[in-house]
């Protein structure tokens, strides 16, 4: 009923207009909603008695039919019922209609106008008008009603081009032309645009027409081609009236009739009715045969769609029929010399499968024209010419014929970059929990490691025997454990919770004056130790570190001083010449970075404030530079003049790990978000490379320090990535990075993987501390 | 795989050796075999009465620098060859697999291995000092002892720990300078020189070690020594970088040049060691500081005792002139070098040195200033670093790798191919003809990724007595030693 409706509807509207614009053409849009609503209304009605009228008829017609085939069954009487209560409503509408003239609302208004004033006589026989008095109900007065400004109705405008006025508002004066700015002044509109401002002008007053929100979101609906009112839902929710869902409960509680048990004599009917018509052969129940057949040949049915075909410009949307290329010099009979295969060429193309070959075919040559054979191939040509028109693709493909090869830069294989490790050779076992720190000894014999058992811990580097242990602490874990530089000394520091420790390792293959020298550095320190303190912090002030002898337990193992800070260090790094190292402890706020001087066993803290958390310093392996990153710069720092240098942004969101190139202008990063990055510092702030080859977290990177080109990184997946990374002596060259390998062996425990590496001092070996409980070796 | 030759093709071969003894008639080398005959088969025909006429001696055969490892038809498939094609055999006794033979248990890992028998260089040197069938093997311990074995597998004798004049940390190498003379070296930094005397009747023999000398000089572990019985000459390589070249006779050593390598030489060192037996200290007759990196073997050249070579993981081979002190010549590989063998060569005055490398495998060298190449041919096979190696007795071509991969290697040197081009298509390679893997690791799961993980191979020593080999799993291993002469 809906569909319906509404085409009916329509035809109302397009009926209607004229009388529209007569009566008020200016409320056109307010108006024609309500209007639409009333018509709906009214045709809604015409229709339902329409369609109630039609259903009426046919149920009679059926009733009589019902009665003419079946005359000794009596229809029953709920039926009867049914159909007399339509016909009942059919009149009650019926009468209904009658009312509805008396709602149309333009009839009245036009009766009210004639009847709105008396023509009278005055005193001079002239006609007089007499105006009702106005009873002065609610909407009496139309005074606030907006009311058309201009009166000269739906007449084109163009009429009062020429004269300074544009029409008569209602009281006659003339609507005079809105002064139009000159082109300055439209520019200087048109750049100052107001809201709402579309640029037009409303022809009837001649003012700019400024839309609204609302207004131009309506424009925008119309002009998508979608329902105009927002709020009109088109698609409302349906409301079951009729539920298909039986209730447990019924409402009625009458038993079931019998009729519903019993077939339908109406369906019988219908069928007899089929079946006597089939008898008598008036309905074909199949098709004969020969007809079936023929219809399934018409079925298929080809259309050429290249029959009519135009010669027409290139454009993309026209396919044009496949079209064979003209022949060719080389299709000749009797082809120029230089068309003619040579010997390879035809040993080539035969051996070539006949559907890879260029050319299905090969120049030949004949003295005349008469001497050339008929073509072989013909018959497979046509048919293949009509396979091509036939299949010819509706779609052009443009295939990009690009080698994904050629795309990739230009690499080194690494097999011509060896050396550089490959394989694990040696584990080192024996740390109870993680291994958190590992280091070479800078003569590159014995390894260093710390972990979670609160150990540290010496091992013999090529057979992988322990050959020295203490244990610093049974609670906390060795953070990292790292070498002086010095060939000249033989110790050790290592990070416990708050402690720094360092040690000489009571190391058998260490000779007696080595050891001792090794002591004596780090005993020297004992005579400025009154005198350090007061330098480092002003009277009553803590001081930054503490320096005293661990006790004498740990001092018979060879552990010979504990420096005290204020908090957990995380990382120690030595200055090359062994005499500084620093410490960073993240947690440490205003003191996280320190430094110390192991000759006068002082502590400084270099930075009385810095932005953001310290995660690890490290001095410039040249020049007095002193390198800090907090978990997104890293900052460099003039140790000389105390000055900041340089901001390096390498733009990772949390900086684990950095180091220096030995050249000292190159620095690669490690960050949490698993990338490495390489920054070259002359170049710029910003990284050269970006590495994002980990899956997880990069826990370290280290430059090689012997000479080789290589640099490698460890990350929280278990694996550590080697890579060649050459700095050219050339300035102007930029350094080559090839990754070579991947070192795969750790078991990532806990989520953590390799948590710790180092370089041997010369050789292309590299040591890494696993989560995994085991150091390994590799070369 | 059809076989088109069982109907009974030949292949004309021609036999041709190298070795004087067991050269063939002239006329008796060329010879039509069937074509799916192997060694066994062809072994067989040597050994027959028309041909050599020996009793079984067993033959492998080189073909084209390989040996002949399946039929000769298969190797005439392999290789695309017709069957009309004159294969040249070249025949050499075979070499007998090294069967396992037994084990010896130890407390800790053994870092060195020697024997005493009537072949090996100890017991050449003793003379008649010697008694045959009172074989000695020798095994050196990373707990710092030194123990005796008979061939039975019994400790014969211990030598003292360290509180009683014995090293004070892991020896890291031991040899035998004659049946009654033993030196060791370790990471304590010192070369010692035992005494070494047996009493008792056969079945229950006891040996005593004595320390008799104590020879300071070097400043770091000693990994490595040699020693040379006759002219009572020891070598130690250091991780110093230095090489030393020391006497054991006491009279003749100098004395210690530097006072602060001696213990207790800093009274402020805490742990002391009470020495209750004091050997005499002497120092070396020459150190020479010549490498800068960690010096890792150095042997005597096998003919002249006053050139010496040494390796070290700065990647050079050096000679020495021992009467000098001096560098000779230098040669420079691309790898750390861990292992040093010199094998001797009849034919030239130099011997061929094998060095082992971190990087997997062995590369020979020749010594001679004059060889235009200095690598010769590269032993590649090992999946770790090549920590010792040693020749066979009994031939020239023939050497033991032990490997941290917990393997020996056995490599025959005339079996050679060109090296492709992964290899870094230089000279030739030769891949091993025996693996000996640990007994102890039998039927064990591998529960590393890394080979030889807890079964590395520190060191080996092939005599005719046997392949001793000793290792990460506390073990002396013998393997079977005596190859080539049956007789």
């Amino acid at each position: 009923m809906g569909p319906k409706a509404t085409e009916k509807k329509r035809k109302v509207q397009d009926a209607e207009p004229e009388s529209d614009d007569e009566i008020a053409p200016d409320f056109d849009g307010a108006l024609s909603q309500s209007e639409d609503e009333f018509d709906s209304d009214f045709d809604d009605n015409e229709h339902e008695q329409d369609g109630e009228q039609e259903s009426g008829s046919e149920a009679s017609d059926d009733e009589d039919e019902e009665g003419s085939l079946l005359s000794d069954d009596i229809p029953s009487d709920a039926e009867g019922d049914k159909a007399m209560g339509k016909l009942v409503l059919e009149d009650e509408e019926e009468e209904l209609e009658i009312e509805i003239p008396g709602v149309d609302p333009k009839r009245p208004e036009k009766d009210d106008g004639d009847k709105n004033y008396r023509v009278e006589k005055d005193a001079n026989g002239n006609e007089r008008y007499v105006y009702d008095e106005i009873d002065p109900v609610y909407d009496s007065d139309d005074s606030d009603a907006q009311e058309a400004p201009n009166t000269i109705g739906n007449i084109p405008m163009s009429f009062y081009d020429s004269y300074p006025h544009i029409g008569y508002d209602i009281n006659g004066k003339k609507i005079m032309r809105p002064a139009t700015g000159d082109a300055l002044d439209a520019l200087l509109d048109s750049i100052e645009v107001p809201k709402g401002w579309t640029g037009l002008t409303d022809i009837h007053t001649g003012n700019p027409l400024n839309l609204n929100d609302d207004e131009l979101e309506l424009v925008r609906r119309v002009q998508m081609g979608m329902i105009p009112n927002e709020l009109e839902n088109p698609y409302p929710e349906t409301v079951e009236y009729f539920t298909g869902i039986e209730e447990k409960m019924p409402l009625s509680a009458a038993p079931e009739p019998k009729r519903r048990f019993l077939p339908s004599k109406n369906e019988a009917k219908k069928i007899m009715k089929l079946v006597r018509a089939i008898r008598e052969g008036r309905i074909l129940p199949y098709k004969p045969p020969e007809e079936r057949e023929k219809e399934e040949e018409e079925e298929e049915q080809y259309f050429d769609i290249w029959q009519d075909e135009v010669p027409q410009e290139v454009n993309p949307l026209h396919i044009p029929a496949p079209k064979l290329p003209p022949p060719g010099f080389d299709m000749s009979y009797n082809p120029p010399a230089e068309y003619l295969p040579t010997k390879e060429e035809r040993e080539e193309w035969e051996k070539l499968d006949p559907e890879e070959r260029e050319k299905e075919y090969l120049p030949q040559k004949y003295d005349s024209l008469r001497k050339v054979p008929g073509y072989g191939e013909i018959v497979k040509e046509r048919f293949e010419r009509c396979m091509d028109l036939y299949l010819a693709p509706r779609v052009r493909k443009n295939r990009l014929n690009i080698d994904p090869n050629s795309l990739l830069p230009k690499l080194p294989s690494p097999s011509e970059l060896k050396p550089f490790p490959t394989v694990a050779q040696t584990v080192f076992r024996g740390h109870d929990g993680r291994v958190r720190s590992v280091a070479i000894d800078p003569t590159g014999v014995a390894v260093a490691s710390g972990g979670d058992d609160g150990t540290v811990r010496v091992w013999e580097l090529l057979t992988g025997r322990q050959v020295w242990s203490v244990k610093l602490s049974s609670e906390e874990a060795v953070n990292t454990v790292r070498w002086r530089p010095a060939k000249d000394s033989f110790i050790l520091s290592a990070a416990v919770g708050e402690d720094v420790y360092l040690m000489v390792p009571t190391h058998a293959s260490v000779t007696p004056a080595l050891d001792q020298a090794s002591r004596d550095i780090l005993s020297a320190g004992f005579g400025y130790a009154t005198n350090g303190q007061q330098h480092g912090a002003a009277p009553g002030k803590e001081p930054p570190a503490k320096w005293a002898r661990p006790g004498a337990k740990l001092e018979d193992e060879g552990v010979l001083i504990r420096i005290t800070v204020r908090s957990t260090v995380k990382v120690i790094n030595w200055h090359r010449k062994g005499d500084h190292f620093a410490t960073v402890s993240p947690s440490g706020q205003r003191s996280s970075v320190a430094i110390h001087t192991l000759s006068k066993h002082l502590t400084q803290i270099p930075f009385r404030k810095l932005s953001g958390l310290a995660q690890t310093a490290s001095f410039h392996p040249l020049r007095p530079l002193f390198f800090v990153a907090t978990q997104r710069t890293i900052r460099c720092y003039d140790l000389q003049k105390l000055e900041l240098v340089k901001v390096v942004q390498p733009g990772a969101k949390w900086i684990s790990s950095f180091d220096i190139h030995p050249g000292g202008d190159n620095l690669i990063v490690g960050s949490y978000d698993k990338r490495l990055l390489w920054h070259d510092l002359d170049l710029s702030i910003r990284p050269y490379k970006t590495m994002r080859f980990h899956s997880e977290a990069v826990r370290q990177v280290k430059y090689h320090r012997g000479g080789l080109p290589l640099f490698a990184d460890a990350s929280d997946d278990g694996t550590l990535q080697i890579f060649h990374g050459k700095v050219p002596n050339d300035q102007l060259e930029n350094p080559t990075i090839v990754p070579v390998k991947v070192l795969k062996g750790h078991k990532v425990v806990n989520k953590l993987g390799v948590l710790d590496m180092d370089w041997h001092p010369r050789e292309p070996w590299c040591v890494s501390a696993g989560a995994d409980g085991t150091i390994r070796l590799w070369m | 795989m059809d076989h088109p030759t069982e109907s009974g093709a030949q292949v004309r071969v021609t036999f041709t050796t190298q070795e004087e003894d067991i050269q063939l008639d002239e006329s008796k080398r060329q010879l039509l075999v069937p074509a799916d005959i192997r060694r066994y088969g062809l072994s067989r025909i040597l050994n027959s009465e028309s041909m050599l006429d020996t009793n079984s001696i067993p033959f492998d055969f080189l073909v084209n620098g390989s040996f002949l490892r399946g039929s000769l038809e298969e190797y005439l498939n392999a290789n695309g060859l017709s069957l009309e094609t004159n294969i040249t055999l070249q025949y050499v006794r075979s070499l007998i697999p090294p069967t396992y033979e037994a084990s010896f248990e130890h407390d800790d890992w053994v870092s060195a291995v020697d024997v005493l028998s009537a072949t090996s260089p100890a017991g050449r040197w003793s003379g008649d000092n010697f008694q045959r069938g009172q074989d000695r093997i020798l095994s050196a311990s990373y707990d710092g002892l030194l123990r005796i074995w008979d061939a039975s597998g019994n400790v014969i004798g211990t030598s003292p720990s360290g509180s009683h004049g014995g090293h004070t940390a892991s020896i890291k190498a031991a040899k035998f300078l004659s049946s009654t003379q033993i030196a060791s070296a370790g990471m304590d930094r010192t070369v010692r020189v035992w005494k070494y005397t047996e009493s008792g009747e056969s079945y229950e023999r006891r040996g005593e070690l004595k320390p008799i000398l104590e020879l300071y000089g070097h400043t770091s572990s000693i990994d490595s020594l040699e020693v040379d019985g006759a002219s009572k000459r020891i070598l130690t390589a250091s991780a110093d970088g230095s090489i030393g070249f020391w006497t054991t006779s006491k009279a003749s050593a100098p004395e210690v040049s530097d006072s602060s390598l001696l213990p207790g030489a800093h009274t402020s060192k805490r742990r002391k060691l009470a020495t209750s037996v004091t050997a005499a200290q002497r120092g070396p007759l020459a150190l020479m500081n010549i490498h800068n990196a960690p010096a890792t073997a150095a042997v005597f050249d096998p003919r002249d005792r006053t050139v010496a070579y040494s390796v070290s993981q700065d990647h050079t081979v050096k000679t020495i002139d021992l009467t000098t002190s001096s560098v000779v010549s230098t040669f420079t590989t691309s790898h750390a070098l861990l292992s040093l063998a010199a094998l001797p060569r009849s034919s030239a005055s130099a011997p061929l040195l094998a060095c082992g490398t971190s990087a997997r495998h062995i590369t020979l060298v020749d010594p001679r200033t004059s060889t235009a190449a200095t690598s010769v041919m590269t032993l590649r096979g090992h999946a770790n670093k090549v920590v010792s190696l040693a020749a066979n007795p009994e031939n020239e071509y023939s050497l033991v790798s032990g490997s941290h991969d917990g393997t020996c290697r056995i490599w025959d040197l005339r079996s050679v191919r060109p090296a492709t081009k992964d290899e870094g298509g230089m000279g030739s390679v030769s891949e091993p003809v025996y693996v000996i893997d640990r007994e102890s690791q039998q039927g064990k799961k591998k529960k590393s990724s890394v080979t030889g993980d807890g079964c590395k191979v520190f060191s080996v020593v092939w005599d005719q007595l046997g392949i001793f080999s000793g290792g990460e799993d506390k073990k002396v291993q013998i393997n079977k030693g005596r190859g080539v002469n049956a007789e």
